[in-house]
């Protein structure tokens, strides 16, 4: 009950830390704001009912406008949202609420003009486990599997690339060595190859795992970079008349090669039915997952279970070998990308092929400095009886362990001074551009630009932006960013009820995710409007999703673009990913989509639950009562009401989407009902309807979506001095059609992510340790 | 002196199998099985297994106090080594109570369970203390080649929040190196094999020296370096910089004590794959190694979580699919109960393994489990209810033969649960008079008697 109150008083005190404050426009508040606030809501509102736990008797003062305008944000959002006045209560004609929420966000505006512009500043940020294996390949032309082999990065704000807390502790020090090392010799090509090829073998006894009938995956690790020999055993036969299929070997989710596979009788004689093929591919050393897959397979579909693996009845993938490493006939990218002159031409070389390494590690032109202390580890190796080549792999460790390595640090000219901001650097500026489109290093163009001083100018800054929005390499974005934003990155570790849900294989799961990821590269890249996120006429699907949805007319394994003819689906909140990341693994929780669209799509978290609330009897839903049923019970507790009223009817909305995601319109024996009122009064019928509710509070889904990309972008949580800046860009985006590209550049032009300043120090005050008679008294 | 012609980092390790396996990483650094062989007293290990989402208590707690009769049913698999068993009775953590921060009970508990001080509640401005093991640690671990080992089986690749606004931090971290710096634990079997023992590639004492030598040269080179960077910085900057440096600081100490201490350790077993898709295999796998890292007085001090507070996850392996928080909010419900008596069981079978090991290793006159303290127990006790009282705690082992054991003792109730902390800081050679919310020690582990207030 108290909570919200606690909020106010909290929220106050921290907003009164600002600048100074505009004077409020006292007879417009007496005349706009006043009347309302007195005969519409101080009825519950005061200081004997604080109904909601809210008084709002403090705030007939004007003043709070701006000295409490946290809690004002709150009054405006509860008015504007139509949630208050609850239903049933009398409410006053619309032109007087629309006069007052005018009045208060121009008061607002009158405020953010007087206030200084400031950009803020981000604590240097070290690169996250995706940054750094982005960097290495970018850097290096080397796959090191930083996401797998480094500890998790934590996250905050929603994303795990935030400044204060990326933090290093020694395992990942120890880490950090080991992988310089490993890189830096892969890079050099330094590791003999063994003399022989070996073999690994995996078939069902030995690690090979079968997904289904027409999929089996291994994990296998792959020792030496280089060219393998990898052989498929395929065992059985099918019908006479059976057809060919096509077979995709995967590493790591990557198509690597195809193979043809004849299933018919062959007419040569093996004790049992047997046939193989092989591919010979470049495999990155390692830890991977392979995958080996008939596509399209029709024929185990209308198999007997029992006679999958029947080698009289089917023909089914039974092994896969690897052979090798054979040299690369190629001379490794990475040799290329370091040795741009020959070493043994001399030290002008090789100070030339350090200094340009240094240059493109550091992302900024080394000092001379630093390139004689890198030179010394040549020196050492050579002194060690070690060969030049030897020593250039040294220096590269020590650059790879390098704090202007590892750290993306901005410099500040007045670093103890909170009121001066400054300009970013151009090569800082060309850095955060990189790793918030890229999750990588500047490439050399960009590093070019920036170095030449040329990024200052807009033009040439917008069209670098351009050319990486539709780089290749800005599906890290979709990655990085949409994977957190949309949390489809928890799709890995969520484990549906395989009993209850037959259909979700982790080749569906794979599916769901390449469906949102080119879903969301689509509309950045084609620039259509970001409402497309809450509702499109088209999505991206293969064969085997389009029959999920129950879609026709999609043949084959690749991904297109496919029109939607029905309502059923459209956006994100109708993807296989979001709605199964969304749910628990045996059943559907409206609560959890609901918060997940308050959260992520409207940006207007709810508080957590108070302690000791009952949860809900899932045991029964479906079978002796509807989850309708049962969340409604919850919410006659007005405790929980007030939450849950606003959760629970955008949950229901999407009700007729399973735990994975597939269209139904029964629960266990209970028809699905979908609709619902939301707090504002309006109606709907339809999860698509509904997604029309939300179309039309675009403004504020749009705003939601521009601060989790500032907050990606900068790597630092939202302050309400950012506040301009957001509604500035709201205001572009909307006056364009809510482009998404518009969106980007108009991040990139703000002040937050063009700018810095420095920070007065806190003196911090250490509590003193209880003495022994404060102990003993206790 | 062999110099070979490119900087080698292994061979190739099939075919050799387990035999003389060597150490490339801070490999070189291994002492050798020695705690048994250092004259006098062996040293004291301490470990903790931290299980989430409570335990269902009328399973857990026995009706009986004093000397071990039948163990009840959660505690079954521990039936043969009841003997080296403590069950502790009343311990609270009252800095996982809400205390005015609102809900985030899981959040809360896991993230005060080491430390005894109330987290703050916060996404980002991530705020708890030293945990006591890192404490312990920072003395100890200063004659072992890992201060600590921070072990754990469930991947934390979490988006969002995770707990009522507290930081997955709180969560996925159970040791606290300080009060902003987490200690990540090592969930894949391979890495921490990898750290134990090292890649896999016999180098040559030269060869050894060598890499000893150039990694030294490269930590000054990036020490020289962040003082430059640092000199010009703010002080959030130069705090995170501070953070790297006192971990290069802790990776050299690392290469000195190998150094000193440059041989191979046999670790008897087969260098593990990545993880293993079932718990029992991956369980064994990773406390295996706690076992050889105990035994060859690697580290003396480790910290293993289960799985995360509030973790979803659902226990096929004995036919449970739902997930194993929401099984725990079971309103009293015969079946959800039923199921998490499952899971809770099943934790202990995996731990009752570990023990055997530990007391089937010999270690002089007695074995790695008498002279070892293995707490088991979970940050809050009826987790429908979310309670932070008679937290569920086992302690195996004597601690150097210190410890009466084979009984459930029962402490006043509401004990600090900071109090057994301090006792077995006693244990661990760090003396201190005061940790977290601590109102002295817990006295009566070693003695007869039941109130131990």
């Amino acid at each position: 009950m108290t909570r919200n109150s606690k909020y106010l008083v909290l929220a106050a005190a921290l907003f009164q830390a600002g600048a100074a404050l505009a004077a409020v426009d006292a007879a417009g508040f007496e005349k706009n704001v006043k009347p309302i606030l007195k005969n519409t809501c101080s009825g519950c509102h005061n200081a004997a009912v604080m109904s909601g736990g809210v008084n709002l008797l403090p705030y007939m003062d004007p003043s709070t406008v701006t000295e409490d305008r946290p809690s004002w944000d709150k009054i405006l959002e509860k008015i504007e949202s139509g949630e208050m006045p609850p239903k049933g209560m009398p409410r006053p004609p619309q032109a007087q609420v629309a006069a007052l929420t005018k009045f208060i966000h121009g008061e607002f505006d009158k405020a953010d003009a007087l206030v200084k512009p400031d950009p803020g500043r981000v604590t240097a940020r070290r690169l996250n486990r995706n940054e750094y294996k982005n960097t290495i390949r970018d850097l290096l032309a080397v796959d090191f599997r930083a996401d797998k082999d480094f500890p998790t990065d934590d996250s905050g704000y929603g994303f795990d690339n935030i400044g204060d807390i990326l933090t290093i502790s020694p395992v990942l020090m120890e880490k950090y060595m080991s992988a310089a090392e490993t890189i830096a010799s892969r890079a050099m090509g330094a590791d003999p190859l063994p003399k022989k090829p070996l073999e690994a073998a995996y078939d069902k006894n030995r690690g090979l795992r079968r997904l289904d009938f027409s999929v089996v995956e291994a994990s296998h690790r792959v020792d030496f970079d280089g060219e393998y020999i990898v052989r498929f055993g395929f065992p059985g036969e099918r019908a006479a008349d059976a057809k060919p299929v096509k077979m995709d070997f995967l590493m790591d989710g990557k198509v690597l090669g195809t193979l043809d596979v004849e299933t018919k009788p062959s007419k040569l004689v093996y004790f049992n039915p047997f046939s193989d093929g092989e591919m010979r591919v470049y495999l990155p050393e390692g830890d991977h997952v392979f995958r080996a897959a008939f596509l399209n397979d029709d024929f185990v579909k209308s198999i007997d279970p029992k006679d999958a693996y029947n080698d009289k009845k089917n023909k089914f993938i039974g092994s896969i070998t690897f052979v090798g490493p054979f040299p690369s006939k190629v001379e490794k990218a990475s040799r290329k990308k370091i040795l741009i002159c020959d070493p043994a031409s001399g030290q002008a070389c090789v100070e030339r092929i350090v200094a340009n390494l240094a240059h493109h590690a550091y992302r900024r032109p080394a000092t001379k400095q630093e390139v004689a202390s890198l030179m010394k580890f040549v020196a050492m190796a050579k002194s060690s009886g070690q060969s030049t080549e030897q020593g250039i792999q040294l220096a590269l460790e020590a650059m790879l362990v390098s704090p202007a390595f590892l750290f993306r640090i901005e410099r500040d000219p007045n670093p103890l001074d909170a009121e001066k901001a400054h300009r970013l650097s151009d090569t800082e500026l060309a850095t955060r551009l990189s790793y918030f489109l890229w999750s990588s290093m500047p490439d050399d163009e960009l590093l070019t630009v920036a170095e030449a001083g040329k990024l200052k100018d807009p033009a040439t800054l917008d069209a670098q932006v351009k050319r990486m929005m539709t780089d290749k390499k800005a599906g890290a974005f979709a990655d990085n960013f949409a994977g957190q934003w949309l949390e489809i990155r928890n799709l890995d570790s969520i484990t549906p009820d395989p009993q209850k849900f037959k259909a979700w294989t982790p080749q569906l799961k794979d599916e769901m995710r390449t469906e949102t990821n080119m879903f969301f590269e689509h509309v950045l890249s084609e620039n259509r409007p970001v409402s497309e996120f809450i509702d499109a006429k088209y999505t991206f699907l293969n064969e085997d999703l389009a029959k999920f949805y129950g879609i026709a007319g999609v043949k084959g394994p690749d991904f297109r673009r496919v029109d939607l003819t029905t309502d059923q689906r459209g956006g994100v909140l109708s993807q296989g990913s979001v709605l199964a990341v969304s749910s628990y693994p045996s059943r559907t929780s409206p609560t959890i989509r609901g918060k997940y669209i308050l959260n992520n799509i409207l940006g207007t978290p709810i508080p957590p639950p108070p302690p000791d609330v009952p949860a809900l009897d899932d045991s029964k839903i479906g079978a002796e009562v509807s989850m309708r049923k049962q969340l409604e019970a919850h919410r006659n507790n007005p405790v929980c009401a007030s939450c849950h009223s606003r959760m629970d009817v955008l949950g229901f909305g999407l009700e007729n989407y399973d735990a994975i995601g597939k269209w139904r319109t029964m629960d266990g024996k209970f028809p699905i009902d979908v609709g619902g009122t939301m707090p504002n009064g309006k109606t709907f019928q339809t999860t698509a309807e509904m997604r029309t509710i939300l179309l039309a509070s675009m403004p504020q889904v749009s705003r939601c979506l521009i601060e989790k990309i500032m907050t990606y972008a900068l790597g630092r949580g939202m302050q309400t001095y950012d506040n301009r800046s957001i509604e500035n860009i709201n205001k572009t985006l909307a006056a364009d059609g809510y482009r998404f590209q518009t969106l980007i550049f108009e991040v990139v032009h703000s002040l937050p992510f063009q700018s810095r300043r420095g920070e007065t120090p806190v003196t911090k005050q250490i509590p003193a340790p209880p003495s022994k008679k404060e102990i003993a008294a206790k | 002196m062999i110099i070979p012609k490119a900087l080698p980092r292994r061979t190739f390790l099939r075919g050799l199998g387990t035999a003389a396996i060597g150490l490339p990483f801070l490999d070189a650094m291994a002492p050798a099985l020695r705690a048994s062989s250092v004259p006098g007293k062996a040293p004291v290990r301490m470990a903790f297994f931290y299980v989430p989402n409570g335990q269902i208590m009328d399973s857990w707690n026995p009706s009986y106090e004093g000397k071990f009769q039948e163990l009840p049913r959660t505690l079954k698999a521990l039936e043969p080594y009841k003997n080296d068993m403590l069950q502790i009775g009343n311990l609270t953590h009252n800095t996982g109570r809400a205390l005015l921060d609102g809900a985030g009970d899981h959040g809360r508990c896991c993230g005060s369970y080491l430390t005894g001080i109330q987290v703050k509640k916060s996404l980002v401005e991530i705020k708890n203390g030293t945990s006591f093991d890192q404490i312990v640690a920072n003395e100890v671990g200063k004659q072992t080649r890992f201060p600590s080992l921070e072990l754990g089986m469930e991947d934390a690749r979490q988006a969002g929040d995770c707990d009522s606004g507290y930081s997955c931090a709180y969560t996925n971290n159970l040791a606290w190196r300080s009060e902003t710096q987490p200690m990540p634990p090592i969930l894949d079997p391979r890495s921490l094999f990898e750290r134990l023992f090292g890649k896999g590639q016999p180098m040559t004492p030269e060869e050894r020296l060598r890499q000893a030598k150039y990694r030294r040269s490269i930590l000054d080179f990036v020490i020289e370096d962040t003082h430059k960077l640092e000199s010009n910085l703010g002080p959030t900057d130069r705090r995170k910089l501070d953070e790297y440096l006192s971990s290069i600081r802790e990776v050299e100490r690392q290469i000195e004590r190998a150094e000193k201490d440059n041989k191979n350790i046999d670790p008897h077993m087969d260098k593990p794959y990545g993880v293993p898709a079932d718990f029992a295999e991956h369980f064994k796998m990773m406390s295996n190694m706690i076992a050889i890292a105990f035994q060859a007085d690697q580290t003396r001090i480790v910290t293993f979580l289960m799985t995360r507070e509030g973790s979803s996850r659902a226990y096929r392996e004995i036919g449970i699919s739902d997930g194993h928080h929401p099984c725990t909010h079971h309103r009293n419900q015969a079946d959800l109960m039923e199921k998490v008596r499952k899971i809770n069981e099943y934790h202990v079978q995996q731990f009752a393994g570990f023990v055997e090991k530990m007391k089937s290793t010999k270690e002089g006159d007695s074995t790695l489990l008498d002279n070892s303290m293995l707490v088991y127990g979970a940050g809050l006790s009826d987790p429908n209810a979310h309670l932070h009282e008679d937290l569920p705690t086992i302690l195996l082992g004597k601690g150097g033969n210190n410890f009466k054991t084979g009984r459930r003792l029962m402490a006043r109730r509401e004990t600090p649960m900071c109090n057994l902390f301090l006792t077995m800081m006693d244990r661990m050679g760090v003396p201190t008079e005061h940790f977290g919310d601590s109102t002295g020690r817990l006295a009566g582990l070693d003695m007869d008697g039941l109130d131990l207030g």
